[in-house]
C-alpha cells in the first residue's frame, strides 16, 4: 500500500540555523503515528511543511504517491491535511456552527451562507465525537477543551486523509481524553492516518503503530511501539541516558507554614480546601483539569481572592486580597502558562528576574542596573540557564530555561511559599529533571513547595505528599511513593471513600 | 432573541426618546423639518456603516473625514467641469477607493497599525485640501441640488439611497460568505489564516469599501446644498465611530451589526433636535453624546464581564 | 544544537534599531534646520528659536505625558478636549469665581487631574478599551468647555505678570520653556530610571503577565493617565498665558499632534518599546518642519502634509525588519533547547 505521505529528505533553514536536515517520514492510511521529541528538535517545523506553512528548502513531498511542489495551507487542505493545534485556532466571537463552517466551506466571498446547513452539520459532526455542545453557541463561552473538541469536529468534517494532532489532550480531562482516543480509533478504522505529537510517553504506548523521534531536526528512527520501550525512546530523544530523572528525597517537613482552612471562592468554584504545608516539604497536587487546582493556586496567589475559610501563615490569620500581598506574605505562584503569564518575552532576562522585587533591590523606585545584573547572572549561573546573557530577551530562551528564569523571579523574593503550576509542562526531558533537582533542593532548603502536575509520574516522583483535587475540593491525601493508580482512582472520583 | 440584546436594548432607548419627544415636543414629527434632518444624516450612516465594518475586521479609520471632504470638492470641481451626475459619481467613489486602498496597502501590506496609518493620511489629505481650496466653497450648477428633483423628492431619494445601502450591506454580512470573511478576521486573524482565508487581502478589501462608501456619502451630501463646503468632513470620523460603538459594534473586532449601526446613528441625531426641542442649549450636543459613548461602552464592558465571574 | 549565530543577540539588534530609529530622525531634524537655515534669512536666529520653542510647548508637554501612556498599549485621544476644559475652567474661576491666579492655577490642575482620574478609572478599573473611552471623554470635555461658555464666551484681560508666563523670558529663555523642561526631565527620569517607568513597558508588553507578577498593574495605568490630565492642564495654563485669551475651542487637534510626535519619535502604538528622548526628537522635527516652512515661505498646510508623510516614512522603516523577520526562524525552533 503507498503512503499517503511520504517526505524525503526534507531541509529547512532559517537563517543559519538549520531546523530540518534531511527528514524523512513516512505515513501509512490507517496508521497512527507518534512524533517524539524535544523542544527545538524541529517537530513544529515538520508540521508547518507538511501543513504548507513552510516551504522546505529541499526534498520531497509526496502526497498520495504524487509529489507535490509548492504546498500552501491551502493546498494542503483541499489534499486532505487537516491540523489541530495545541491552541485552539478558532473565532471566539463567532457560533460553533459558523467557526466549522469557515474550516470547510471552499466559498468564494460572493458566496451565499446557507446557515441551516451550516448548523445541521455541526450538529451531526459534534455528535459524532461525542461533544456536548451547542452549535448555536459563541466559542468564546466555551472552555479549553470543548474548544479542542470544536477542532476535532473541525478535521473530521473536513474529511481529512491525514490528520494532525499537536499536543491534543494538554488541556483535555481524562474523560475527554477518552473520547479523543476514541476518536482517534475510528480515524484509523477508516484509514485515516493520523500524526500525533504528545509529550506523554503512556499515551504513545497506548495509542500508536508507529513512533518517529526527532533529534537536532534529524530523524533519529522509527520504530514500531510494540518493539520499543520507554526508556530506549527517552534514549533516543536526548541522545544520552536519564537514568533518574527525579532526585531521591533528602528533605524532611519542618515547621507548618500555611494553613487553610475550608477556604474557598464562589467565584472559581472552589470550596472547603483544608490544607497545611510544611517548609522543607514538596506537596504534588493531582487531579484533572478543571478540578480546580489552578483556582486553588490563583487564591493563595491573590488573583481571585477567597470569600469563604481562613488562610493561615505561621499560625497567623491573613488576607490576601492581591498579589502584592501575597508576595509581601512570601507567597510565590510561578503559573501554568509560561509564555503568556510566567516570563515577559520582550523584555531582558534580568527585568523578568527583578520584576517581583522592585521595591527590594530598587529602593526609591530608582533603577539600579549593577544590582540587578548580580542578581541575574547569580540566578543564571544558580539555575543553569542557559542565555547568551542578563540582558537577552526572554523569548530568545528555550522553554525550560524560560521556566528557570520564572523560577528565579520568584526565588528572588525570597518566599516561604513556593506555589509551582504545571512546572515542567512542555518543557523537554533534559531541562525536566534539571527543574525538578531545583525543587528538590529549594525543599532542602526550607521552602514549603506546592507543585501542582497533570503528569502523574511526576507528582508521585517528586512528592513528599501527595493531595487530589476533584470538583473544587481536596478528596484524597497520599504519602509519598503512593500507587499511580489509586491517586488517578482519587482523581476520577472512583473511590469516594478516600474523600472522608 | 438573545443575541441581538444589544441592538435591542440600544433600541429600546431611542424608542424611549422619541416617546418623550412624542409627549413633550410634537414639532419634531412635523414631516418637513423631520424629513430634511433624515436627509442630512444619510451619509453619515453610509459612513458609519463603512466604519463598522472596518472595525469588524478589526481595524480603525480616522482619516474618514478628511476622505469625504476630498471626495465632495472633487465632485464640485468635475460638476463645475459640467460633468454630468453619473460620471461624477463614478468618479468620486472612485477617488475614495483608491484614497482607502492607500490605507489599506499600508495596514495589509506592511502591517502597520490602522490607528496611525489613518492617523497620517488624514493629516495629508486635510492639510493638501486645505492648500488646495483655502477654505473657499465650490458652487454647484443649478440643475445639482437634490438630483434636479424637488427639494422633497432629493430628500426621499438620498434617504432611499442610504437605506438601499444599508439594507444591503446589512444582508451581505449576514448572508455572503464575503462578509462572514470580516468577522472571522476581525475575530482571529490567525485561525482565519490557518481557515484558509487570506486576512490581508480581507482586510485591504474592507479600507477599499470603506473608501467607496465615502465616497458615495459625499456624493449624497454635495447635492444637499448649492455649494460644497470643503471642511463638511470635520468631526466625522468621529460621529461615525461614535454612532458604531452606540450601536455595538467592538473595537476588539469581530462582533456587531448594522442594523445596531443603524439605531445608532439615529440615537445620536435625535440629541441636537431633542435638545432644541426641549429647550436644552444647543451647546450641551458634544458633551451628551460624549456621555453616551461613555455609556455605551461601560455598558459593554460590564456585560461582556459577567459570564466569568 | 542550533548554532546562536541568529538567536545570540536580538536585544541587541532590537537596541541597535531603536538607537537607529532616532538617530534617523535626529539626521532628519539636523537636515531640517541646514535647509531651512539656507533658505530662510531669520530662521536660524536666537529670537525665531525662542519663538519655535514657544509655540511647540503645549503640544511638547502632551507629547512627553502621552509617552508613558502609549507606552502602556494605551492611547488618550482627549488631551486636547481636556486643555480646552481646562483653560476655559481657569478663565472662569479667576474671573467669575473671583480666585486669584495662583489658586485657579492649582484649582485648574486639580480638575486635570480629576478629569485624567475619570479616564484612569473606565480604563484601569473598569479594563474598558482606551481607544473608546478617551473617544467618549474626547466628545465630553470639548462639549462641556462649550456648554460652559456656550459656544462664545472668551475669557481675555489677564494681568500682564500672568501674561508673562507665556509671552515674557526667564533666564534667558521663553518661561514656559522651563516648565517644559522641567516636565520632560521628570518624565525622561520617570520612564527610564524608575520602576515606574519598567512597570509601564512591562503592562505594554504583556498586560497579564506583568499582573502575574504582583506589578499593580492598575495603578499603574491609573497614574499615567491621572498624570498626563494634570499636565494637559499645565499646557492649557500656559496656552491661556501665550494667547492672552482661553476660549472653548483651545487645543483643538493637539491630541492627534501629540500622538504623531510620539509614534514618530519611535514609541510603538502596541506598547512596550519607546523613548521619552525619542518623542522630544519627534517633538523638535515637528516642530522645525512647522516654522521652518513658514520662513521659507512654503504655504503653512505644507508642513502639516510633511509631518503626516514623515510619520507613515517613519512607520514603514519600522516595519522594514519585522517584514525581514519572517525570513528568520520562528522562536521556538531556533532557540537551542536545554
Amino acid at each position: 500500500m503507498a503512503p499517503l505521505l511520504q517526505l524525503n529528505q526534507v531541509t529547512k533553514s532559517f537563517g543559519a540555523v538549520r531546523a530540518l536536515r534531511g527528514v524523512s517520514f513516512a505515513l501509512h492510511p490507517g496508521e497512527v503515528h507518534a512524533l517524539l521529541g524535544e523542544n527545538g528538535a524541529g517537530k513544529s517545523t515538520l508540521i508547518k511543511v507538511i501543513t504548507g506553512a513552510h516551504a522546505p528548502d529541499d526534498g520531497e513531498i509526496q502526497i498520495g504517491g504524487e509529489t507535490v511542489a509548492h504546498l500552501t495551507p491551502a493546498k494542503a487542505r483541499t489534499l486532505g491535511i487537516a491540523c489541530i493545534y495545541q491552541q485552539p485556532a478558532l473565532f471566539p466571537d463567532l457560533s460553533v456552527a459558523e467557526n466549522i463552517a469557515l474550516r470547510l466551506e471552499k466559498a468564494s466571498p460572493a458566496h451565499g451562507v446557507r446557515w441551516a446547513e451550516r448548523q445541521a452539520r455541526a450538529k451531526e459532526l459534534l455528535h459524532r465525537i461525542g461533544a456536548e455542545i451547542d452549535p448555536a453557541g459563541e466559542v468564546r463561552t466555551l472552555s479549553m477543551p470543548e474548544q479542542q473538541l470544536v477542532e476535532i469536529a473541525c478535521a473530521l468534517g473536513a474529511g481529512a486523509r491525514i490528520v494532525i494532532m499537536d499536543e491534543p489532550t494538554a488541556s483535555l480531562t481524562q474523560k475527554e481524553q477518552y473520547l479523543l482516543f476514541a476518536v482517534v480509533r475510528d480515524l484509523r478504522a477508516d484509514g485515516v492516518g493520523v500524526i500525533y505529537i504528545s509529550h506523554r510517553l503512556e499515551e504513545i504506548f497506548a495509542l500508536a503503530d508507529r513512533v518517529t523521534v526527532l533529534r537536532d531536526g534529524e530523524s533519529v528512527g522509527t520504530n514500531p511501539v510494540d518493539e520499543i520501550n520507554e526508556a530506549a525512546l527517552i534514549k533516543m530523544m536526548v541522545g544520552r541516558e536519564v537514568t533518574a530523572i527525579y532526585p531521591p528525597a533528602e528533605s524532611r517537613p519542618g515547621d507548618s507554614v500555611l494553613t487553610l482552612k475550608s477556604v474557598g471562592c464562589a467565584g472559581s468554584g472552589v470550596h472547603g480546601i483544608d490544607l497545611k504545608l510544611h517548609a522543607g516539604e514538596i506537596v504534588g497536587m493531582a487531579g484533572l483539569v478543571g478540578a480546580g487546582r489552578t483556582e486553588l493556586a490563583q487564591i493563595l496567589f491573590g488573583l481571585t481572592p477567597a470569600d469563604a475559610g481562613e488562610i493561615q501563615l505561621s499560625g497567623k490569620a491573613v488576607q490576601i486580597d492581591d498579589p502584592r500581598t501575597a508576595v509581601a506574605h512570601g507567597i510565590a505562584y510561578v503559573p501554568e502558562d509560561r509564555r503568556r503569564h510566567g516570563v515577559i518575552l520582550e523584555m531582558p532576562i534580568a527585568a523578568n528576574v527583578t520584576m517581583a522585587i522592585h521595591q527590594q533591590i530598587f529602593p526609591g523606585t530608582w533603577l539600579r542596573s549593577t544590582a540587578e545584573r548580580k542578581l541575574t547572572l547569580d540566578f543564571i549561573r544558580d539555575l543553569g540557564v542557559k542565555a547568551a546573557g542578563p540582558q537577552a530577551p526572554g523569548g530568545s530562551l528555550s522553554g525550560g530555561n524560560q521556566q528557570k528564569i520564572a523560577l528565579a523571579r520568584w526565588l528572588a523574593t525570597k518566599p516561604r511559599v513556593l506555589i509551582l503550576d504545571e512546572p515542567t509542562q512542555g518543557v523537554d526531558v533534559g531541562a525536566k529533571s534539571e527543574i525538578y533537582k531545583i525543587i528538590r533542593r529549594l525543599a532542602a532548603e526550607g521552602l514549603a513547595v506546592l507543585m501542582i502536575s497533570s503528569d502523574l509520574p511526576e507528582v508521585i516522583g517528586m512528592s513528599d505528599r501527595i493531595v487530589v483535587m476533584r470538583g473544587g475540593t481536596i478528596v484524597g491525601e497520599f504519602p509519598r511513593g503512593a500507587d499511580a493508580h489509586e491517586v488517578m482512582a482519587a482523581a476520577l472520583g472512583q473511590k469516594q471513600k478516600e474523600a472522608a | 432573541m438573545q443575541k441581538y440584546s444589544r441592538e435591542l436594548s440600544v433600541a429600546i432607548v431611542l424608542a424611549l426618546l422619541l416617546l418623550v419627544l412624542a409627549v413633550t415636543a410634537p414639532a419634531f414629527y412635523e414631516p418637513q423639518p423631520l424629513l430634511s434632518r433624515l436627509a442630512r444624516e444619510a451619509p453619515t450612516l453610509i459612513v458609519a456603516c463603512g466604519i463598522a465594518l472596518v472595525m469588524i475586521a478589526r481595524q480603525i479609520d480616522i482619516s474618514i473625514g478628511s476622505v469625504f471632504a476630498l471626495c465632495g470638492v472633487c465632485a464640485g470641481l468635475l460638476a463645475g467641469e459640467h460633468w454630468p451626475l453619473v460620471p461624477v459619481f463614478a468618479a468620486t467613489v472612485l477617488i475614495g477607493a483608491a484614497l482607502g486602498a492607500i490605507n489599506g496597502a499600508l495596514v495589509a501590506g506592511l502591517q502597520l497599525p490602522s490607528i496611525v496609518v489613518t492617523l497620517a493620511t488624514m493629516v495629508i489629505l486635510k492639510e493638501g485640501l486645505r492648500w488646495k481650496q483655502q477654505g473657499a466653497f465650490i458652487n454647484l450648477p443649478d440643475a445639482w441640488q437634490w438630483f434636479g428633483l424637488s427639494q422633497r423628492g432629493g430628500q426621499f431619494a438620498l434617504i432611499i439611497c442610504a437605506m438601499v445601502l444599508l439594507i444591503a450591506l446589512a444582508w451581505a454580512t449576514k448572508h455572503l460568505a464575503g462578509g462572514r470573511f470580516l468577522y472571522a478576521v476581525g475575530s482571529n486573524a490567525e485561525a482565519a489564516r490557518l481557515a484558509g482565508l487570506r486576512p490581508r487581502w480581507v482586510t485591504l478589501v474592507v479600507f477599499v469599501f470603506m473608501g467607496v462608501l465615502t465616497g458615495c456619502a459625499a456624493f449624497l451630501n454635495v447635492v444637499q446644498s448649492p455649494q460644497v463646503d470643503p471642511k463638511s468632513g470635520t468631526g466625522l470620523e468621529l460621529k461615525a465611530i461614535a454612532a458604531a460603538v452606540v450601536g455595538g459594534v467592538a473595537v476588539s473586532g469581530g462582533r456587531g451589526n448594522l442594523w445596531g449601526v443603524f439605531v445608532g446613528v439615529l440615537l445620536l441625531a435625535c440629541i441636537n433636535p431633542a435638545l432644541t426641542y426641549l429647550h436644552v442649549e444647543a451647546y450641551w450636543e458634544k458633551a451628551i453624546q460624549g456621555a453616551i459613548i461613555l455609556l455605551a461602552v461601560i455598558f459593554d464592558g460590564l456585560r461582556s464581564r459577567k459570564p466569568t465571574t | 544544537m542550533s548554532t546562536p549565530a541568529t538567536t545570540s543577540n536580538p536585544r541587541g539588534k532590537i537596541g541597535a534599531l531603536l538607537f537607529r530609529h532616532e538617530m534617523i530622525l535626529l539626521l532628519v531634524l539636523v537636515a531640517e534646520w541646514f535647509y531651512f537655515n539656507s533658505v530662510g534669512r531669520r530662521f536660524g536666529s536666537l529670537d525665531n528659536t525662542f519663538d519655535l520653542m514657544r509655540h511647540s510647548a503645549e503640544i511638547g508637554l502632551l507629547a512627553l505625558v502621552m509617552t508613558p501612556i502609549i507606552l502602556t498599549g494605551g492611547i488618550d485621544l482627549s488631551v486636547g478636549s481636556l486643555l480646552g476644559l481646562c483653560a476655559i475652567l481657569f478663565g472662569k474661576l479667576w474671573r467669575d469665581a473671583g480666585m486669584s491666579l495662583p489658586l485657579a492655577a492649582v484649582c485648574t490642575l486639580l480638575i486635570g487631574a480629576l478629569a485624567g482620574g475619570l479616564n484612569a478609572l473606565l480604563i484601569a478599573r473598569l479594563r474598558l478599551p482606551a481607544l473608546i473611552v478617551t473617544l467618549g471623554t474626547y466628545s465630553l470635555f470639548r462639549g462641556l468647555a462649550e456648554a460652559i461658555t456656550r459656544g462664545v464666551d472668551t475669557f481675555t484681560n489677564f494681568p500682564t505678570s500672568f501674561l508673562a508666563l507665556g509671552q515674557g523670558h526667564t533666564a534667558g529663555l521663553p518661561t514656559q520653556v522651563w516648565f517644559f523642561l522641567a516636565v520632560a526631565v521628570a518624565i525622561w527620569l520617570l520612564v527610564h530610571q524608575t520602576t515606574f517607568g519598567r512597570s509601564l513597558r512591562a503592562i505594554g508588553f504583556a498586560p497579564e503577565g506583568a499582573r502575574f507578577a504582583g506589578l499593580p498593574v492598575e495603578r499603574r495605568i491609573a497614574q499615567a493617565y491621572i498624570l498626563t490630565g494634570v499636565v494637559a492642564a499645565l499646557a492649557a495654563i500656559i496656552y491661556t498665558a501665550r494667547l492672552g485669551q482661553a476660549k472653548a475651542d483651545a487645543g483643538t487637534g493637539y491630541e492627534l499632534l501629540a500622538i504623531t510626535a510620539v509614534v514618530l519619535g519611535g514609541t510603538s502604538i502596541f506598547g512596550g518599546i519607546g523613548s521619552v528622548h525619542g518623542t522630544l526628537l519627534g517633538v523638535a522635527a515637528i516642530a522645525v518642519l512647522n516654522n521652518g516652512l513658514v520662513h521659507a515661505r512654503q504655504p503653512r498646510e505644507m508642513a502639516g502634509m510633511l509631518t503626516g508623510a514623515l510619520l507613515l516614512a517613519a512607520l514603514s522603516a519600522s516595519a522594514l525588519p519585522k517584514l525581514l523577520a519572517k525570513f528568520r526562524p520562528p522562536r521556538q525552533s531556533a532557540s537551542p533547547s536545554s
